[in-house]
């Protein structure tokens, strides 16, 4: 609120003398007083202290009437006399039918901000933070998996000529480290053999020679497989009988393996038949395979090596 | 701090300044509306009409009587502070893009665009001439013809003013002879902003080539350099500390295809000592246009791209916090 109770003494000195002026501070809540309010209750003004209460009627849209308590802090400040005197100037141009005080239209309060300190700490994880890209942009993201270059797979100018070859030499490798993985297998007694020096337990099957037992079967099984074919598609209810029945026409049967779930005892789905000789096989697949056998079809086919 | 936040204008800020007591705020946009502002409670005084353009710059006298605004409406006009009446029109030939009064408040000095098939022109006025004004006649009339003026402030006793470039050069001209004092060129890009200090005897400099640096006012001695990511738009110097704000961000063209946070549109607090920043204030939506350190140095006001000013009071840790270096 400015007021403009000031002496005004011709002294220079006194352009530096401190004089109060009041200023109203913003509330969130102004609201201009509707012309039509005059029949009701005047406004009324309460200055408490520091506080100054305005509490003034008018009729909202729906004609009832509402009450506006609007709640001032006077703060009074201390300025030099000039600035007092500005303060007590007229309002002109678009703000000239200003009512005193803050206009809600064009000066709000804004939302509590801080400023944020920055130590130096901060600012080196910032830096930090600003690195891995850096490395980011000087690493290569894709890389060819055929000639290693700075594109994908598929746009590798290589990959009609390399690509192929890449691919022969890796099952090569293939093949070798498969050869490798048997070769421990084959001769794991000097790895072992040390073990038991110290004198410590050793089961029997880790012993020297514990895994050469049942050596002899080897063979015989090897020349099974030759003539072993794999029946799938057999339906739950087949016996090692109807396998029997089935295939004997064929030729003399050495062995029949069915699959059989160990609790229930029903057949997995599938049978092993190893006949004395291969050609016997060969006719069981051309005879069986495609069979219809109690509502299903039968896939027979040359059972591969078992890898153990 | 809570902010007062000034909605007087519905363009982007170009300027905003305070009077030499403080209380009041002038604030120009690229509106035809001159707006002053009491600045302790955001109060607006009133508005200076007339302009027909976009008004670039504002200054007030020293002892607040005159208000001087140069708009792109290819005029310069003088105002009566208490009553919002234009007391001179200036007419040029291309848009006014700096101005400024001397100490005594009786030379303004403005500056003018190259545009048009114009030249770029530093004219001086005496305003106790009247011919001068009626005739619209400069005293001097100082034509740049390399790169034309961005920014430009009376340097110290008003002996001269010292005025950046658009390329990046800054160059003191004489009020008396209209030579070239001095001259240096240590930015690359044009030069947004020039402030000065409280004693004059320092000014800051804010610079498209994203850095700020701080000279010496009578020798162009360049000294300290404030560096950031994004355009500088504005630097004003604190009467009580020794702090720069630096208030800039993303170009306006780039704004609507970045977001506030990545925008950088911070004001961003610098030691002059230490060229380290220490602290950030956020706000505004856009890069902000323009800053202004009350003379009292405990509150300071910022106008931005997205049309508003702010005035910021300090809270008591900026008036604790010591610089570690």
């Amino acid at each position: 609120m400015p007021t403009g109770d000031y002496d005004s003494k011709p002294s220079w000195a006194d352009q530096v003398e401190e004089e109060g002026i009041d200023v109203e501070p913003l509330s969130p809540q102004i609201k201009k007083q509707d012309p039509a309010s005059f029949v009701l209750d005047t406004p009324r003004e309460v200055i408490n202290g520091n506080i100054k209460t305005i509490t003034e009627y008018k009729l909202n849209d729906k004609d009832k009437k509402i009450k506006i308590v609007r709640t001032f802090k006077i703060e009074t400040l201390k300025a030099s006399k000039v600035v007092a005197h500005r303060k007590n100037w007229k309002k002109f141009g678009n703000s000239e039918y200003d009512p005193p005080g803050p206009n809600v239209a064009t000066t709000t309060v804004s939302d509590d901000v801080l400023m944020t300190f920055i130590t130096n700490k901060e600012d080196l994880n910032n830096q930090e933070e600003e690195d891995p890209m850096n490395k980011l942009k000087g690493q290569k993201i894709v890389s060819c998996r055929i000639c290693k270059g700075d594109h994908w797979t598929t746009r590798c100018p290589y990959k009609d000529t390399l690509g192929p070859m890449q691919k022969e030499l890796a099952e090569q490798l293939g093949l070798s480290t498969a050869d490798k993985e048997k070769a421990p297998g084959a001769e794991p007694e000097p790895a072992q053999a040390p073990v038991s020096k110290t004198g410590k337990y050793v089961p029997p099957s880790l012993r020297d020679g514990g895994s050469r037992r049942g050596e002899s079967m080897q063979p015989n099984r090897r020349a099974d497989d030759n003539a072993t074919i794999r029946v799938t598609n057999l339906s739950e209810d087949t016996r090692e009988t109807d396998l029997q029945e089935l295939f004997r026409p064929f030729g003399s049967i050495s062995r029949i393996y069915l699959a059989k779930d160990k609790t229930t005892g029903q057949s997995k789905g599938f049978a092993f038949i190893s006949f004395h000789r291969r050609e016997d096989a060969a006719r069981a697949i051309a005879g069986v395979s495609g069979f219809g056998y109690d509502h299903l079809i039968l896939n027979v086919e040359w059972a591969k090596p078992s890898t153990n | 701090m809570r902010p007062i936040l000034l909605q007087g204008h519905e363009r982007s800020i170009t300027q905003i300044k305070y009077n030499r007591d403080g209380d009041l705020l002038f604030t120009v946009a690229k509106d035809p509306v001159v707006n002053v502002w009491y600045s302790v409670n955001g109060e607006r005084l009133g508005t200076y009409n007339g302009h027909t353009g976009a008004v670039w710059c504002v200054d007030v006298d020293w002892e607040t009587r005159h208000v001087l605004s140069g708009s792109a409406d290819n005029s310069c006009r003088l105002w009566d502070c208490e009553t919002g009446k234009q007391l001179a029109l200036l007419q040029t030939n291309s848009a006014v893009r700096t101005c400024g009064f001397d100490f005594g408040g009786n030379i303004i000095m403005f500056s003018t665009d190259k545009q048009m098939g114009y030249q770029c022109f530093v004219s001086f006025i005496d305003l106790r001439d009247p011919s001068q004004i009626e005739d619209n006649e400069p005293y001097m009339k100082i034509p740049c013809s390399e790169s034309k003026i961005t920014s430009a402030v009376w340097g110290p006793l008003g002996e001269n003013i010292i005025a950046g470039h658009e390329n990046g050069e800054l160059n003191h001209y004489s009020a008396k002879s209209g030579e070239i004092v001095n001259s240096i060129k240590e930015h690359s890009k044009q030069i947004n902003d020039i402030q000065t200090s409280r004693d004059m005897t320092m000014f800051v400099t804010a610079s498209k080539d994203c850095t700020s640096k701080l000279f010496d006012s009578t020798s162009l001695e360049h000294q300290k350099t404030f560096r950031t990511e994004r355009p500088v738009n504005s630097a004003a110097v604190s009467p009580i500390y020794d702090h720069v704000v630096l208030g800039g961000g993303q170009e306006a063209m780039d704004v609507t295809t970045t977001s506030t946070r990545i925008g950088k549109f911070e004001a961003r607090f610098f030691h002059v000592a230490f060229e380290e920043e220490f602290g950030r204030v956020k706000g505004h939506f856009g890069p902000i246009n323009s800053l202004a350190f009350h003379p009292d140095g405990k509150s300071y006001s910022s106008g931005g791209e997205d049309g508003y000013v702010r005035i910021h009071y300090f809270d008591p840790q900026y008036f604790d916090f010591e610089f570690e270096s």
